[in-house]
């Protein structure tokens, strides 16, 4: 018979920081194992940025189908209790026994949505789209993207007009309420998870590639968007400036990455995904010239296949020789790549419709109020007792990778809610 | 096995460039970032990321004749740009010294490159001849008006200055002949003689130098020493040959052409050489990448520059105390340059012509690659690079 001491921290939940892939699966399996959770997301729906890809490598399937598997999985668990726009404040205690403040930023728009739409339809302001890279604006309300889970609405105050109460007036469900405040809630979790992951590294600073300067110059998370059906373009991959097909593409891998001016590292998954990407170029255009350039086309383990499978059938031009300049012809808009054929020994110039950065990804793990032992590049090499890294703020790693370093971080945390301090 | 390629690595040449690079040779893993962002590298004379390859491997032989390690002009676009630190421009640099010292007569002195030691014991030596010839006796020492000739009598300092000049253009010879024939064992085959000219004219423009991302200002400072010294370098040599001939009497009169015209290349020297060294204490990969060969030249040309106005003053002036003194000091200066010239940075002026003038033919017609669909190659213009526009990121 267990003590009442022990059966309150057995009733203590797990934490999960972040609702990305690692951060869903961490908590669904943590739940169907029969520990409670509470799984909170800065952003207003889950699914990270693998709700925004257009296809996994190396299988080429959409994910939205499996984050709709996950999300029934979310749904039918009765043991996870979800916040979005949470973010966590502060963490004090020790494992089996912490206090977490979650601060939550209001949503305006409660569970009585039914998604009719009435209030986009006389929103009169608008909002960079975020979900879709800022490529296109979507209305101050929306619904983040289509599969959004949780299926709500949201406003994005800040682009708000002064009193304005259109949208309020126009929900006949009464679901809109203006005048929420951002709310704090105090927890007591026996372990926490940190699942925050990465955001694509900021082209912009690459300055010599051109991003931000020539608008034919793209990121490859951007080209997820680009290519998704439920993107800006209807999947469509267009020139973002002048809306042409591209009849010559140039993927310009390690931008910003392997450089110490940059990103140090090598994210690991940025070749395997311009090979995926090329697929989706090969698809719409089976006349294009596609080009990947590279210092080493860094494919590892079963990935290898993949590379080797994908650059036969796509007829995938590789270039090893970073492309260390971009440039843009004034009059046509197109871009001129220049790089050295290290093979060849030899330099040119070549003109693209578009040109892809195969941007790296940063790790999520500054700002958070937990006292981590952070490495030299900003990951996360580990944390106090009862708390654990978990996917791309760990390292960098492919959505494979990541799940199964999510199950692994469940068990690490299960232990806790039996152990108290479990066995570090 | 035909086509097996034999190579010779040489570990000592590969310690010498890292060493002299700033130690980070190794750390290059070939991306070739480098020579996508140089302007100077053509299609058909890439560099320079296979340089650096070639240096870590000790290819000696390749690299001492390549005529590319010449043709760059150390703007550290490259070395700003390299994402390990690797440090290509440096290692352009190093080698341009190791092939200085290689090609010089009489070999010791290849030391003198990037030498301390030896470029001071240089600098003494021509303090102590300048010293015996002044202190010989002296006939008509300190009489008004004073001038230089009281103290270096024009009968002893101008035989010695043109047995000098002699010694140097018979250095300089030999290393052409040297440099030469390493640049046809390395392949580089262009003739050299006819495109002498449009090369020349090149550097007189300095157009490449502009090309440069680093920028024009250090384009402006390499023109202006460059003309400033050639000015003076023409005016000495015609006034040294004049006066020995008892055509020209000096000092010439403040308002005589000539005077003016040398006064004039004088300030163009000075100015030109403070921009030179400007760029480098504030630029820093400048800064980093600047050995004692840079600085070495960068201070008897800027000193030569010096003393020689402040000499000029103080005759003016009749300051008895000082104008022998530092017109000692510059005369010193002077021969050490004179001396130095085989095996110090000062070199490139010759080593650089004709690893332009060899390559001139190639440079006009670089080599095209075959248009591709689609993404065809387009040959890089001449003069500024494309205009960036602004765009939208949309």
């Amino acid at each position: 018979m267990p003590s009442p001491e022990s059966s309150s921290r057995e009733r203590a939940p797990i934490l999960v920081v972040g609702g990305g892939i690692t951060g869903l699966t961490c908590a669904i399996e943590a739940a169907e194992a029969g520990n409670p959770v509470v799984l909170i997301e800065k952003s207003a729906y889950l699914g990270g940025h693998v709700a925004a890809f257009h296809r996994y490598f190396p299988k080429l399937c959409p994910p939205p189908c499996g984050l709709e598997i996950n999300t029934r999985r979310l749904h039918n668990n009765p043991k996870i209790e979800i916040l979005t726009l949470a973010e966590l404040e502060s963490l004090s205690g020790s494992p089996g026994n912490y206090q977490a403040v979650v601060r939550t930023a209001p949503r305006f728009v409660k569970e009585s949505c039914t998604l009719c739409g009435a209030c986009t339809a006389v929103c009169p302001t608008q909002v960079p789209d975020l979900f879709n890279c800022g490529i296109g604006k979507k209305k101050a309300i929306h619904r983040p993207y289509p599969m959004a889970f949780p299926l709500q609405f949201r406003i994005d105050r800040s682009a708000c007009p002064q009193g304005c109460r259109l949208c309020a007036d126009a929900c006949k469900f009464g679901a809109i309420d203006l005048d929420q405040r951002p709310a704090k809630k105090t927890l007591r979790v026996a372990s926490v998870v940190l699942a925050t992951g990465w955001e694509p590294y900021d082209a912009g600073k690459i300055d010599n590639l051109g991003f931000g300067r020539f608008p034919h110059v793209v990121t490859n998370v951007m080209l997820e968007r680009m290519a998704a059906p439920d993107g800006p373009t209807g999947g469509r991959i267009l020139r973002p400036s002048d809306g042409k097909p591209p009849r010559s593409v140039a993927f310009v891998q390690c931008a910003g990455s392997r450089d110490r001016n940059h990103l140090p590292y090598c994210s690991g998954v940025c070749c395997t995904a311009s090979l995926k990407q090329a697929t989706y170029i090969r698809e719409q255009y089976p006349e294009a010239t596609i080009t990947v350039f590279y210092i080493d086309l860094r494919t590892p383990g079963h990935l290898e296949d993949f590379a080797a499978k994908t650059v036969a059938a796509n007829q995938l031009e590789l270039i090893k020789g970073k492309a260390g300049k971009v440039e843009q012809d004034t009059e046509t808009g197109n871009l001129l790549v220049t790089a050295e054929d290290v093979l060849k020994g030899r330099k040119s110039t070549r003109e693209y419709d578009l040109v892809v950065l195969a941007v790296g990804m940063v790790p999520q793990s500054s700002g958070l109020p937990i006292n981590l032992l952070i490495d030299e590049f900003g990951f996360v090499s580990s944390g106090p007792p009862g708390v654990y890294a978990s996917g791309c703020v760990k390292r960098p790693a492919e959505v494979a990778a990541s799940i199964r370093d999510a199950t692994g971080a469940a068990l690490k945390a299960m232990r806790n809610r039996t152990n108290g301090a479990g066995h570090e | 096995m035909a086509d097996a390629l034999m190579l010779q690595p040489d570990p000592e040449f590969v310690r010498e460039v890292n060493a002299n690079s700033g130690g980070e040779l190794k750390k290059c893993f070939q991306c070739a970032t480098c020579t996508s962002v140089c302007s100077l590298s053509t299609e058909a004379r890439p560099f320079p990321r296979k340089q650096v390859l070639e240096a870590q491997w000790g290819l000696k032989d390749r690299l001492l004749g390549d005529p590319a390690i010449w043709l760059c002009h150390d703007c550290a676009d490259c070395t700003a740009r390299c994402p390990r630190g690797a440090r290509p421009s440096a290692v352009m640099d190093a080698l341009r010294m190791a092939a200085i010292r290689r090609m010089a007569f009489p070999r010791f002195m290849g030391s003198l490159v990037g030498d301390m030691e030896t470029g001071l014991i240089v600098l003494f030596i021509s303090a102590l001849l300048l010293l015996a010839i002044a202190l010989l006796p002296i006939s008509k020492f300190a009489v008004r008006p004073f001038v230089f000739a009281q103290m270096f009598p024009k009968d002893r300092l101008e035989p010695m200055f043109f047995a000098v000049g002699a010694f140097v253009v018979l250095a300089l010879t030999i290393g052409t002949v040297r440099f030469i024939r390493a640049l046809r064992a390395a392949g580089a085959r262009g003739p050299i003689l006819p495109a002498l000219v449009p090369a020349l004219l090149e550097i007189l423009r300095h157009r490449r130098f502009g090309n440069c991302n680093a920028g024009q200002t250090r384009r402006l400072g390499h023109l202006l020493t460059l003309y400033g010294f050639v000015g003076l370098a023409a005016m000495g040599t015609a006034v040294g040959i004049g006066s020995m001939f008892g055509l020209i009497d000096t000092p010439l009169p403040n308002l005589y052409p000539l005077k003016i015209f040398a006064n004039v290349c004088a300030l163009v020297l000075v100015i030109g050489i403070s921009i030179l060294v400007a760029k480098r204490l504030t630029d820093p990969e400048k800064r980093a990448g600047s050995s004692f060969c840079d600085w070495y030249f960068l201070a008897l040309l800027g000193g030569i520059g010096l003393t020689g106005i402040l000499s000029e003053g103080l005759r003016l002036a009749q300051s008895l105390d000082w104008m022998f003194f530092i017109y000692y000091v510059h005369l010193s200066l002077v021969l050490t340059l004179f001396l130095c010239t085989p095996y110090s940075k000062f070199v490139h002026f010759l080593y650089r012509t004709i690893a332009m003038a060899a390559t001139w033919q190639e440079s006009k017609s670089p080599g095209r690659g075959q248009l591709r669909p689609g993404g065809p190659e387009v040959v890089s213009s001449e003069g500024p690079g494309l205009p960036h526009v602004m765009g939208t990121r949309s």
